[in-house]
C-alpha cells in the first residue's frame, strides 16, 4: 500500500512538473489565457459569423461556436453524432431481449421504494427547472453559449434524478420507457438528416444549385434557409440542428440509463432464459 | 488593486491544485463510491477552469456530463459489482 501511494504521488508530481516545464518553455505560447488580440482564422470567423453584408460567407448567428459546430464544420458534428448513436446502439445490443414491460410487471410489492419524502419533493421541484433550463440552452443555442448536445445532456439529468430518487419502476409506470425514447432518438436523427438535406430539396423544387449541409446562400448556389422568421433570428439550419440534436441526445442518454438501472437479478433471469445463447 | 489577469491566474492555480488533490484521493481510495465522488469533485473544478479559460460552451457540456451523467453511469456499474477494491488491486478479491 505504501509503495502504491509513493508511486501514485510520484507520478502525479512528475506530471505536474513536466507540464509546468512545457508551459515555461512556451509549448502552449507564453500566455495561457486567450490572447487580447485574435488570431487570423478566429478573426475571420468572428467577422463573418453575423454579417449580412457578406451573404456568401455569413452563418447569420451571433454565436460563433455554434456556427462553427453546425455550419462551417457541420460534417464533423454529423459524424460525432453518428459515433454517439453507435454507442447507444452498442448498449442496446448488450441489453437485447430485456423487455421493460416484464420488468415493470415483476415488481411484486406495493411499496414506493426510492429515497425519503424530502428528496422526492425536492426532485419534483427540480425536474421541471432542469427541463426548462436545458430547453433554453438548446433553443437559444444559436444566440448564446450552448447548443443541442449541451441542452440534451442537461435534460438527461432529469430522468436520471428520478431514477435515483424514485425508482426505475416509477419512471416506467409514467410511460418513460424503451419505445418512446427510441422514437425520440430516431426523430432526432431523422430531423438532423432532413435539415442537412433541406437546401438540396429546395434546390430540387426551384431548379437552382444547392449543397448538402448548406445554410445561407453560397456562391453559385443561391438557395438558403431563412435567417429569421418574422423578425426573430433563427440562423437558418442552426436552430433546427440544435432542436433535433437536443431530442436525440436526451432520448439516447435516458434510454441507456433506464437499461442500466434495471435490477441485476432481472437482467440475469433474461440472459439465462435465452434459448440461443 | 489586483490586476484582473492575476486574479484569474490565482483562481486557476487554486482550481488546479484542488483537482490534483482530488485525483490523488480518487486513485488511492479503495471505497469505489468515495472514489467516484472525488472524481466528480475534480470534474467540478475542471468546469470552473473551462469557464476561466473563456470556453462557456465546453463548461456547459462538461457540467452535466462529467458531474451528472458520468458518475451516475459509474455508480450504476459499481452497484452491479463489488463496492470496495481489495489490497491486491483487483475488484472483488474474495475469489469470485
Amino acid at each position: 500500500m505504501r509503495i502504491k501511494k509513493i508511486l501514485v504521488l510520484g507520478s502525479l508530481i512528475i506530471l505536474v512538473l513536466t507540464i509546468s516545464l512545457a508551459f515555461n518553455s512556451g509549448a502552449l505560447g507564453y500566455y495561457p489565457l486567450p490572447l487580447p488580440g485574435v488570431r487570423l482564422l478566429a478573426s475571420w470567423y468572428l467577422y463573418t459569423t453575423l454579417n449580412p453584408q457578406y451573404p456568401v460567407f455569413t452563418a447569420m448567428s451571433p454565436e460563433a461556436v455554434t456556427a462553427i459546430v453546425w455550419d462551417y464544420r457541420g460534417l464533423d458534428t454529423l459524424f460525432e453524432t453518428a459515433v454517439f448513436f453507435l454507442a447507444i446502439v452498442g448498449a442496446l445490443a448488450l441489453m437485447r431481449g430485456i423487455s421493460l414491460k416484464v420488468v415493470l410487471d415483476s415488481k411484486n410489492d406495493n411499496s414506493d421504494g426510492g429515497l425519503s419524502l424530502i428528496c422526492k419533493t425536492a426532485t419534483k421541484i427540480l425536474v421541471p427547472l432542469i427541463i426548462a433550463v436545458s430547453a433554453s440552452i438548446a433553443l437559444h443555442g444559436h444566440l448564446t453559449p450552448g447548443g443541442g448536445f449541451q441542452g440534451g445532456s442537461a435534460a438527461a439529468v432529469a430522468p436520471l434524478l428520478i431514477l435515483v430518487i424514485f425508482s426505475v419502476y416509477f419512471l416506467l409506470s409514467k410511460g418513460v420507457s424503451e419505445k418512446p425514447m427510441l422514437v425520440l432518438r430516431t426523430v432526432g436523427l431523422l430531423g438532423i438528416y432532413f435539415t442537412a438535406l433541406a437546401a438540396v430539396f429546395i434546390g430540387l423544387f426551384t431548379g437552382l444549385n444547392a449543397y448538402v449541409f448548406q445554410n445561407q446562400p453560397k456562391f453559385n448556389a443561391p438557395v438558403g434557409l431563412p435567417a429569421q422568421i418574422s423578425g426573430a433570428l433563427i440562423s437558418g439550419s442552426l436552430f433546427f440542428f440544435n432542436i433535433f440534436e437536443y431530442l436525440a441526445v436526451a432520448g439516447g442518454f435516458t434510454l441507456v440509463f433506464i437499461l442500466l438501472s434495471v435490477p441485476e437479478e432481472i437482467v440475469k433471469s433474461f440472459v439465462s432464459g435465452e434459448t440461443h445463447g | 488593486m489586483i490586476n484582473l489577469n492575476t486574479l484569474t491566474y490565482l483562481f486557476m492555480a487554486i482550481a488546479g491544485v484542488i483537482s490534483l488533490i482530488a485525483t490523488y484521493l480518487a486513485v488511492l481510495e479503495s471505497d469505489l463510491i468515495k472514489a467516484v465522488v472525488f472524481s466528480a469533485l475534480q470534474s467540478t473544478v475542471y468546469a470552473i477552469l473551462f469557464y476561466l479559460l473563456m470556453a462557456p460552451d465546453i463548461a456547459l457540456v462538461y457540467i452535466p456530463v462529467a458531474v451528472g451523467l458520468y458518475p451516475a453511469v459509474v455508480l450504476f456499474l459499481i452497484k452491479k459489482t463489488e463496492k470496495t477494491e481489495s489490497e491486491s488491486g483487483e475488484v472483488g478479491g474474495d475469489g469470485r
